[in-house]
């Protein structure tokens, strides 16, 4: 006998246009336009739209639009402006930040002048964008927990991008954009620095990332498996605990012998997104600038295991030897 | 189910199938590399490596011959190299370097049919001479990296003219004009193994002074002089050595630790003779013969075709499977000693006098990596 | 005691799959059941197993302690205890404990009247676990294959494993596990903040309703999926996340041996334009 667990929505309402609460003069910035998609009502609500497009939002995406625009061009450059090969090595392709010889400097515009406009014109975008999360809530009398959350995210980006590389003196050590270049990034600056699997920040980063899937699946889950009891409603639950709530909660007390309330719960999912960003852009900053090693810095802080040496005489750096 | 469902469950099994058309069958051969547990371990496709073994073999020797007699010199003109060798070794060795290099064309690759052997009419035969020094070179100097089974033509040439891996100077691909080219994020690169990383990583390392170290020996800084754009020349140029030698980084490298010594295995000592002993292939042997090369064996900015891993390892961790065809080609073993000051003719002195002076420093560095080991 | 306010209601028996009564109470807050023994049983034997390990390794530094599975040798067979034989029980009561946890949990969601989706999907988490350890080790012919229980040991073995296939950023799997696994710290992040600016709003405010969370990110981004969609989203991503890391190992050695930016081959050479 199947059960019926609440996936995909059987039975849909179809209903009117909800264009938002009212939020007074800054109305006029909403558009007008709103559609309703059935498939989409089957996972979560069938309305699309309206969008507030205040100034902060349209300057937002015209920077962001450029910025990814000019990323395009320079990318489509490098093929020769041939468009079946933008699209077949399209992975490839990439902006990339001035070479090391530049040092902070502005260098030529095809030495990584590009990149740097990119650069501010996408934390532009971002920034305004930024700005604009604060102002919806405002305009909705609610808190900025979103926008601070959106904000640990934004110095990651800053710090990889701007904040990190003005410390090392070097536009060079920053990001390109693309999508195999950024993670030869990655793997670049993993092996220029020792192994960062052995950053403790980065351990944390991860433990924070795995931990927010964990908490996710978690709280999705509790909440799916006590939908019958009207858990969705969790601001009702979180200000009026009704069975559903009390269901889940000592679901977990019994499990693993504490639990959080419907209102902890968003706190500890909260924390653990913020902090996979927080503690990443912590582990970030510290590499090249306070360590250069750290395999080395595990060796001088002893986390390092030991493993019996896999060939009877030892290894040594032949440049020792006096060969140039 | 609907129509809509079904048509998307086909395009669901379409990019499945077209997705699994990579895959491999398991189970690989794995060879355990490393304590166990650490992860260092060589993964083989048994059809590959069978595919490898069919392309290694090597082929038989020709009959030795006896060292006695009247040397090459004395009854042949113009020969420099291979005088030392009695005329019965001497035909020997040409016949064999025929086989290695132009088992189609015969002798009339490097000797102008109707004009006597001892001209050097052709472009072939100066390179050849060069060529048979560097092997001997290569042989006698470099134990280091090829002790044990040695090289002979046949390594790199497999009865090709040309090594099918030889590598020039990179140029950028076709891109709009006035923008630079950061000669890396290309799509399809052999020379990148197929990632965006840089497509030469060879100039800098196998050719020019480069120093492939990516990594600071300190945990604080301590001003190592590296930036993300060296080191990721630097795994372009570790991706090739892994290619071409058909292994993987855990082959040399415990990744925990890449640049620490004590963390590595006897093999990446190997590898960093290998790359020295390239470079002086590249600079003291190859490059001096580009003013006879005609355009076809050079590379778009004119230079020659030159050595890399892939040359002689064509896939294999060891050229030909650690085959010894050395044993039975002595004569490639060591240099011819050293010429009569006023016998070498002008076209020798070009290429011999880098050469020399190499082989005078090759031969402290022979000793010293004698000593290493 | 250690009872919630509002839990003495709900402590009912029933919804056991094996023992009935026997072992339905509680110790504390815990709920036992019989695969609450079980789990009891398989923890503290792997935990026994995993300080007796580090008891006859060379340190009880926290950091370095490391179990290591035997040598490839050994095929799939046992090994010696000191030579990894220890690896494969505390291995087996893994499975045993975590499966245990799963079923347990299933118990726990019967007797409260709950659907089943928190095993569903921490059995998924169990799955990537296994195939680390079991199914891809059992492809590759050997236990050794599994990695190591220890902190930093086993990122050794992650690292060198990643190396093994010279570049494995480039593992399409792993792309979209990674692009999974931060969409779900995006997702989880909003979600959280829009509950709490909700129930926990500005100075002077009242508590919000769900049309405001609904508004909330309409304004933002022109759509809102809607308290209960955001649970169905989140459960997936996070549950695609395990699951795609579980199929980017299971590929990486016993369906491909190559480099992975090799793989893209495939694409850069279709005949449309190569």
């Amino acid at each position: 006998m199947r059960e019926y667990q609440n996936i995909f929505t059987q039975v849909q309402v179809a209903a009117p246009d909800y264009p938002g609460v009212p939020i007074g003069d800054e109305e006029y910035n909403r558009t007008s336009g709103i559609i309703h998609n059935h498939w989409l009502g089957k996972l979560g609500d069938a309305q699309i739209g309206p969008i507030y497009l205040g100034t902060l939002g349209v300057f937002a995406l015209i920077a962001g639009a450029l910025a990814f625009f000019i990323i395009g061009m320079n990318m489509f450059a490098s093929v020769n402006w041939d468009p079946v090969q933008f699209v077949r090595q399209l992975f490839w392709l990439a902006l990339e930040p001035p070479p090391p010889e530049y040092g902070l400097t502005i260098p030529p515009l095809n030495d990584g002048g590009w990149w740097l406009i990119v650069g501010a014109l996408l934390t532009l975008s971002i920034m305004l964008w930024w700005a604009r999360t604060f102002r919806i809530s405002r305009n909705l009398g609610m808190s900025n927990y979103l926008a601070w959350a959106f904000g640990a995210a934004i110095l990651l980006y800053l710090v990889l991008g701007f904040i990190r590389p003005i410390l090392m003196g070097s536009w060079a050590e920053a990001v390109p954009f693309g999508v195999f270049p950024h993670l030869d990034w990655t793997a670049a600056f993993s092996l220029r620095y020792g192994n960062l699997f052995y950053n403790p920040f980065h351990m944390l980063s991860i433990a924070f990332l795995y931990g927010s899937a964990v908490l996710f699946a978690m709280h999705g889950a509790t909440i799916l498996a006590t939908s019958r009891y009207g858990a969705d409603r969790e601001i009702d639950q979180i200000t009026d605990r009704g069975t559903a709530a009390e269901r889940g909660a000592l679901f977990w007390r019994w499990c693993m012998g504490f639990n959080a309330s419907m209102e902890s719960i968003h706190r500890w999912g909260w924390w653990f997104a913020v902090l996979t960003v927080l503690t990443g852009a912590i582990g970030i900053l510290l590499t090249g600038t306070v360590v250069e090693n750290w395999y080395l810095w595990g060796m001088k802080h002893g986390i390092v295991p030991a493993y019996p040496p896999i060939e009877a005489t030892p290894v040594i750096d032949p440049m020792i030897g006096g060969a140039q | 189910m609907n129509a809509f469902t079904m048509k998307r469950f086909a395009s669901v099994l379409l990019l499945g199938t077209a997705l699994l058309m990579g895959c491999e069958a398991p189970p690989p051969e794995s060879v355990q590399r490393g304590y166990r547990g650490t992860g260092m371990e060589a993964l083989y496709n048994p059809e590959t490596l069978q595919a490898l073994v069919n392309a290694n073999q090597v082929p038989a020797a020709i009959p030795a011959v006896s060292s006695e007699g009247p040397k090459a010199a004395d009854i042949y003109q113009n020969v420099e190299v291979l005088g030392h060798l009695s005329v019965g070794e001497f035909t020997r060795l040409m016949a064999a370097i025929t086989q290695w290099v132009s088992p189609d064309q015969g002798c009339n690759y490097c000797h102008v049919a109707g004009e006597g052997f001892e001209e050097d009419t052709l472009y072939t035969k100066k390179v050849a001479r060069v060529m048979i020094a560097m092997t001997q070179n290569a042989n006698e100097n470099w134990d280091a990296h090829v002790g044990g089974a040695g090289v002979t033509c046949y390594t790199c040439h497999r009865g090709n003219n040309v090594p099918e891996a030889v590598w020039t100077i990179g140029v950028p691909p076709r891109h709009a004009e006035n923008m630079g080219h950061t000669m890396q994020n290309v799509a399809h690169q052999e020379s990148s193994v197929y990632t965006s990383l840089p497509i030469d990583p060879f100039t800098p390392y196998l050719l020019e002074d480069g120093v492939a170290r990516a990594q600071g020996d300190s945990a604080l800084p301590q001003g190592h002089d590296a930036s993300i754009q060296s080191t990721e020349h630097i795994y372009s140029l570790m991706m090739h050595y892994s290619d071409a030698l058909g292994v993987n980084c855990t082959h040399c490298h415990n990744s925990r630790a890449f640049g620490s010594w004590e963390e590595s295995n006897s093999e990446r000592v190997k590898a960093w003779h290998g790359q020295q002993m390239v470079k002086e292939m590249n600079n003291a042997y190859i490059n001096p013969t580009n003013d006879w090369l005609p355009d076809h064996r050079q590379g778009p900015l004119g230079d020659a075709q030159k050595v890399n891993c892939a040359t002689c390892h064509q896939g294999a961790y060891q050229p030909l499977l650690g085959a010894n065809m050395l044993a039975d080609y002595p004569n490639l073993g060591a240099l011819a000693p050293a010429p009569a000051p006023d016998a070498a003719p002008e076209v020798l002195e070009e290429a011999a006098p880098a050469a020399m002076e190499m082989e005078t420093s090759s031969l402290e560095q022979g000793d010293t990596a004698g000593e290493a080991h | 005691m250690s009872m919630l306010s509002f839990e003495k209601k709900y402590r009912v028996r029933g919804g056991t799959l094996i023992g009935g009564d026997l072992f339905d109470f509680w110790i504390g807050p815990f709920w036992v059941g019989f695969f609450g023994v079980t789990t009891a049983f398989f923890a503290f034997l792997g935990t026994g197993l995993l300080i007796y390990g580090a008891a006859i390794g060379p340190t009880w530094n926290v950091w370095q302690i490391s179990i290591a599975p035997p040598d490839l040798s050994y095929g799939l067979g046992m090994a010696p205890l000191r030579e990894g034989g220890l690896w494969q029980i505390i291995t087996i009561c893994a499975v045993g404990a975590f499966g245990s946890w799963a079923l347990r949990q299933v118990e726990i969601s019967r007797k409260l009247g709950m659907g089943l989706h928190i095993p569903f999907a921490f059995s998924f988490a169990i799955f990537a676990y296994i195939t680390l350890v079991i199914i891809r080790p059992v492809l590759l012919g050997a236990w050794g294959h599994g990695f190591p229980y220890g902190i930093l040991s086993h990122l050794d073995w992650v690292s060198n494993v990643g190396y093994q296939f010279l570049h494995f950023h480039y593992n399409p799997a792993h792309m979209i596990a990674v692009t999974f696994f931060f969409t779900t710290a995006l997702a989880l992040s909003m979600h959280g903040s829009l509950i709490l600016m909700a129930t926990d709003p500005r100075e002077g405010e009242t508590v919000k309703t769900g049309e405001h969370e609904n508004t909330f990110f309409r304004d933002s981004i022109g759509y809102s999926v809607g308290a209960l969609g955001i649970h169905r989203v989140g459960v997936f991503v996070a549950i695609s996340a395990a699951f795609w890391s579980a199929v980017c190992i299971v590929i990486s050695g016993p369906f491909w041996t190559r480099g992975w930016p090799e793989w893209w081959n495939w694409w850069l050479e279709l005949p449309v334009w190569y």
